[in-house]
């Protein structure tokens, strides 16, 4: 499948799904790409389902998207999965080269995408035993210990996509310097309120949870806000975000805040 | 109508189509882990699809004080009323006051209980399906797993006549679950970064099914296969996706896989052989073999053609 506009790449997912890949001058922008993307099919979609069983609809199968049955972004990709029994890969291609023509909707607000929001400070007790690869960190950067957490701390982060778990923030990009691969073989139990590095990514586990991240300490710091018989995520793409480093003391009394 | 467990077994969720939509957000899919049965368990106690079951791991005990209609499926399920031996794969009727025991008799394959009527069960995130890792859906809401002394309501429906023709998958139409054959994989992802060797060797290689395996995922041990990706930003995965993390053995990901992840990957089994992969047990051999998109898609659209006539017939 040939790319077009703002997408650099497509590639197959499976018997009934597809990964659009996106393109720009750095990681910000084919962020905003892949939103914008997806803002689009969202409303789409919307309208497709409003206008449900219309004759119109049945003829041209790519017209509509009701076929469309989960969009699922991330940096600078979006997972397309589609029912097999009412389109094949070529219709869901021929659909999205026709939100290219017609163009993106005005309606999308990209100013939200780009975070212009105020800073969200993040406290972390770096170092906490159960959540420490500090000096596996130190070791794969060639950094002291100190320098890691000073690195960690020392910019602020771009929330790129939610996802992994309910309430998980991919935040990024760490400095260059930190940068390390992730654990060869995944830990199977990773504590809640764990901050992590991976690559040039940096995340709090929300919930314990399995992973193959570094990590560097804990926060009190809760990534879901908890109503009733709903919880959705605390940070959402956009957002700003900057670590403080903290005491075990400090630790501790945040948690308190937090219950 | 109360259903009463009396015994839970090892591992027992309640579950049904799973969260479609929230993906996004982070919440996984969950569902049935082994589609197939959990599809056939519903259509055979005359429930539509979508419908909570339970899927259970280890032998099960349950009570129910009303008369109903019942249907046991699964790899090697097995179905004791009142301790004698009932067949699977058909509607049952059982009356109040009885005790339903079933399970897999493998050990780690899971059975669907499927009970005719509307089940009282809180839908959590858009779905009543059990994922104890984040605390969602459940009889509580709260991803517990079933304890034994649980207890909860399924309505009667009463649009089935109490003469309804009971329901009955041949023999010969069950679902094959050895892995004689190969499961089939559509190639994907970052295919194309995996060497020429490097996918000779998984198409070529036999894997073994180690204990490393639950909904999120399954654990493969054998011939290690690496691609040429250090590393990668994190990306959505599909249902059935082969992931390689660094020290090249491949994990098969499941319903209750994680929405993002960043290892490479190689493809996603196909459609049609994830039911047969998911009732898979620890020391059990499996063998891959690639297969373009389409031909996968056919073979999916032929499988559920075929499953609805063949309703059509039972009916």
């Amino acid at each position: 499948m040939q790319a077009f506009g703002r997408i650099k790449r497509i590639v197959t997912a499976g018997a009934d799904a597809i990964m659009v890949y996106f393109d720009g001058a750095n990681l910000d922008e084919a962020n905003d790409a892949c939103h914008q993307l997806l803002s689009a099919i969202d409303i789409r979609q919307r309208e497709s389902q409003i206008s449900k069983g219309s004759k119109a609809n049945e003829e041209d199968a790519s017209n509509s998207w009701y076929w469309l049955r989960e969009a699922i972004p991330s940096y600078d990709s979006l997972l397309i999965i589609f029912d097999m029994a009412l389109i094949d890969s070529h219709g869901v291609y021929r659909a999205l080269r026709r939100i290219d023509i017609e163009g993106i909707s005005p309606h999308v607000n990209v100013a939200k995408l780009s975070g212009e929001g105020k800073v969200i400070e993040i406290p972390v007790w770096y170092g906490a035993p159960n959540a420490s690869d500090l000096s596996i960190v130190s070791k794969k950067t060639a950094l002291s210990i100190e320098e890691v957490i000073e690195l960690h701390t020392s910019v602020t982060y771009k929330v790129y996509a939610v996802g992994f778990s309910p309430g998980f923030a991919y935040m990024g990009d760490i400095p260059e310097a930190l940068k390390c691969a992730r654990l060869g073989t995944p830990r199977k139990r990773v504590p809640k309120g764990a901050v992590a590095i991976a690559d040039r990514q940096t995340a709090v586990y929300p919930s314990e949870s399995p992973g193959g991240w570094n990590l560097l300490g804990l926060t009190a710091f809760d990534m879901l806000l908890h109503k009733a018989e709903h919880s959705k995520s605390r940070l959402k793409a956009g957002d700003v975000v900057k670590f403080v480093s903290i005491t075990e003391q400090e630790y501790k009394a945040g948690l308190q805040v937090e219950l | 109508m109360k259903i009463e467990v009396l015994s839970k077994g090892l591992f027992s969720l309640v579950i049904d189509n799973g969260r479609v939509g929230q993906q996004r957000d982070g919440f996984c899919e969950s569902g049935p882990m082994d589609s197939n049965a959990y599809d056939w368990a519903n259509f055979l106690a005359f429930n539509l699809d979508g419908t909570p079951c339970i899927e259970a791991i280890g032998e099960v005990r349950l009570k129910v004080d009303e008369d109903c209609v019942i249907a046991v499926t699964g790899r090697e399920s097995t179905l004791y009323v009142d301790g004698s031996s009932r067949e699977v794969y058909q509607s049952q009727a059982i009356s109040a006051d009885s005790t339903i025991t079933f399970g897999s008799a493998l050990l780690g394959s899971k059975a669907y209980l499927a009970i005719e009527g509307n089940w009282q069960i809180p839908k959590v995130v858009g779905s009543a399906s059990t994922v104890v890792r984040e605390h969602l859906g459940g009889l509580d809401g709260k991803g517990s797993a079933l304890k034994d002394g649980d207890y909860f309501e399924v309505l009667a429906n009463t649009r089935i006549q109490n003469n309804a023709k009971m329901r009955s998958l041949p023999a010969h139409h069950i679902d094959d679950y050895g892995f004689l054959e190969a499961i089939r994989v559509v190639p994907g992802y970052q295919f194309s970064n995996f060497s020429a060797v490097a996918v000779r060797t998984f198409e070529t290689s036999t894997y073994t099914v180690s204990s490393a395996i639950d909904r999120m995922g399954f654990r493969l041990t054998g011939e290690p296969v690496a691609s040429d990706i250090e590393d990668m930003r994190s990306e959505a995965i599909h249902l059935g996706a082969i992931q390689v993390p660094g020290d090249g053995q491949p994990i098969v990901m499941m319903r209750d896989r994680q929405t993002l992840g960043g290892y490479p990957k190689l493809g996603c089994v196909s459609p049609c052989d994830i039911s047969r992969l998911a009732q898979a047990v620890p020391g059990e051999k499996v063998n891959f073999v690639f297969q373009h998109e389409e031909e996968a898609r056919t073979d999916w659209l032929l499988m559920t053609s075929r499953r609805r006539r063949l309703q059509g017939e039972i009916l």
